[in-house]
């Protein structure tokens, strides 16, 4: 079972970094035979080439709903994700449609994918770090991926 | 009609906007193409070692990574007043031949071709590249990803990453190609050509093949007669990594040619309180407004205005293309702003066909590919053709190296006046006595996407793309009409 643990941001826009940082501190604390850490900047059809070939995808990202509360910690699945079939963003397609996409085009696509995402209070200034409340919540996330995934005991 | 505040977007909203105001019989008055703002770039660049920036730059856009490389790249060479060894300038090129290669194929496949191959008013369930395969099969679809792949190997290999590259240096580049990597990317590269002559095939057929679509193209309501901006090499072809900036009338007559350097002689940048993304536009000529013609400073950029400024591309395929384009749709310049998507596919012949003569040149595998700086650094300007357009890095350093100021002209912002324009006349188009339907508003949609803009895309929350929100309001400024793709 070779499973792949991306955590997907922009490590100089505050919270948008919040994904890799949970990653970067999985990485330390797991070194594991069948499992890789991967730190990415790409979303949609830039994913596809990073995740093909593995059976299990843990997926690490920061998210903003309307009226959500920074910190709060989302579990999801790819069906969760909003029916963005339709092009919203300017250059690119939605995690799920790049899913599908893979899929019929014939790429080995992880048959159990798991998606984490932080709210974010900032994503929009350009700092290095997070803020506070979302800083916890990555140390948070990291206790229940181990917990979950990687509790053998 | 009734006074309607814009307010600018608020830091919590995150998305982008174009709000669409009615008239009280229903027409549409004004459209604003809103960007929320991205706060403090300059304050972050400050202090740091202006040769870092080739590196930071590219997380401004996670689309457009490799463009803010090479215009940094260009930026601090520049600034420490040093100029890289020729292999260095051409391995820089054909690095970022695949980069255009890359963005180009996305963008036609992803987002343009499913408004003509699917139709413009198909449900949006279908209206992507999923539904895509139902028409031209899973075999084309297939293809896209491999062309697609193959220039992110390219850029990987060069560009030590394949999304954001590391390797510009001030003087050059910190690593050279192989003998093994120069012949994996001659390889890849006649199938990138074949490709893209594939490519201009299917518009051909699926797109020029339909008279509504080519009525669509040849409309007025898809038209604007502004002046045009791009980049052009010392014979005036098409430029995407050096030459100089060259400017057009709306007639075609050279407006302006002039270095990078000089860009602040020759744009200004103008400030709206409704939106966070200024307007540039021709100093010399003056803002009066959202208008077009001769007597309004707004310029266009990206494929349709490189291609209307320039005389001709520089490689053969790509220039039969291009006089095939301009005979089809009445001489230059041509205005029709989806006109843009035809020019986008005769770059990517060209940035194939060029790739294909830089990856034979013995010279990008040698391993003279850095000139150590000497001099002092000061002020640095670098240009480039991004995708979307004229890239303008502007730095300015004290005598350590630290950065203390920051100037970049993105290359949507060169765009921004006319996509608020051509949002407002596809809508004036079709939203008549107040009545909207998805399927129009996406006619609006199809204008937007034709300059393929770049919005404050430096964010990865999920689904990984910035959002958008339309919104039409009546005379009384009452929101008769949202969509929100979020």
């Amino acid at each position: 079972m070779k499973t792949l643990v991306i955590g997907l941001g922009n490590p100089i826009m505050t919270d948008d970094g919040a994904g890799l940082e949970v990653v970067r501190r999985l990485r330390k604390k797991l070194p594991a035979p069948d499992v890789e850490f991967i730190e990415a900047s790409v979303g949609g059809i830039g994913l596809l080439d990073q995740i093909a070939g593995y059976d299990r995808l843990i997926l690490i990202d920061t998210i903003r709903n309307a009226g959500g509360i920074p910190g709060q910690i989302y579990r999801l699945s790819p069906n969760d994700l909003g029916p963005t079939n339709h092009l919203c963003s300017p250059h690119d397609i939605g995690f799920k449609q790049a899913i599908k996409l893979g899929e019929k085009v014939g790429l080995e696509i992880p048959r159990e994918i798991v998606i984490y995402a932080i709210e974010a209070q900032d994503a929009l200034t350009f700092a290095e770090g997070c803020t506070r409340v979302v800083a916890e919540a990555v140390e948070e996330l990291v206790r229940r991926i181990i917990a979950e995934w990687f509790d053998h005991s | 009609m009734k006074r309607v505040t814009i307010d600018p977007i608020t830091r919590l909203e995150g998305h982008g906007k174009i709000e669409i105001l009615l008239d009280r019989k229903g027409r549409v008055a004004n459209a604003y193409f809103q960007v929320p703002e991205l706060r403090g770039f300059e304050k972050f660049c400050e202090g740091r070692v202006a040769e870092e920036m080739p590196r930071i730059v590219p997380r401004i856009c996670g689309v457009c990574p490799g463009a803010h490389h090479m215009a940094s790249s260009k930026c601090v060479d520049d600034l420490y007043h040093v100029t890289p060894p020729p292999a260095a300038r051409k391995l820089r090129e054909l690095f970022y031949c695949a980069h255009i290669i890359h963005s180009h194929i996305a963008h036609f496949y992803l987002l343009a071709a499913p408004d003509f191959v699917v139709g413009p008013t198909a449900d949006p369930g279908v209206r992507n590249v999923l539904g895509m395969i139902g028409k031209v099969g899973v075999g084309v679809v297939k293809d896209v990803m491999k062309h697609r792949g193959f220039a992110q190997d390219i850029q990987a290999a060069i560009g030590g990453k394949a999304t954001h590259p590391v390797t510009a240096l001030p003087g050059g580049l910190s690593k050279r190609l192989t003998e093994e990597e120069r012949q994996a990317i001659e390889q890849k590269a006649e199938s990138l050509i074949t490709f893209a002559k594939f490519s201009l095939g299917l518009f051909h057929d699926v797109v020029l093949g339909e008279s509504k679509y080519v009525d669509l193209i040849k409309s007025d309501a898809y038209a604007l007669k502004t002046y045009y901006m791009g980049m052009v090499d010392e014979n005036n072809k098409a430029a995407f990594y050096d030459g100089q900036v060259r400017v057009v009338t709306p007639n075609g007559e050279e407006f302006a040619r002039f270095d990078g350097r000089d860009y602040l002689a020759h744009i200004a940048e103008r400030v709206e309180p409704w939106t966070y993304l200024k307007f540039p536009y021709l100093k010399s000529i003056g803002w009066r407004g959202f208008d077009d013609g001769a007597e309004s400073g707004v310029y266009r950029v990206a494929p349709l205005g490189r291609l209307n400024v320039a005389d001709g591309m520089a490689t053969p395929e790509a220039q039969t293309e291009y006089e095939r384009m301009f005979d089809a749709l009445g001489g230059k310049p041509v205005h029709a702003t989806l006109a843009n998507h035809w020019a986008r596919l005769i770059e990517l012949l060209y940035a194939s066909e060029r790739l294909a003569d830089l990856s034979g040149d013995p010279d990008v595998t040698s391993d003279d590919v850095r000139t150590i700086p000497t001099q002092t650094p000061t002020e640095g300007i670098g240009v480039v053709e991004a995708p979307r357009g004229t890239l303008f890095h502007h730095y300015e350093t004290d005598a350590r190296g630290l950065i203390t100021r920051v100037n970049l002209i993105v290359a949507t912002g060169n765009n921004h006046a006319a996509i608020c324009m051509s949002v407002r006349e596809a809508a004036r188009s079709v939203i008549k006595r107040g009545k909207v339907t998805e399927g129009l508003l996406n006619m609006v949609e199809m204008a937007f996407r034709a300059y393929d803009p770049c919005i404050a895309c430096a964010t990865h929350s999920l689904p990984g793309n910035m959002p958008l929100v339309a919104t039409i309001r009546d005379a009384d400024g009452i929101q008769v009409y949202r969509i929100a793709r979020l």
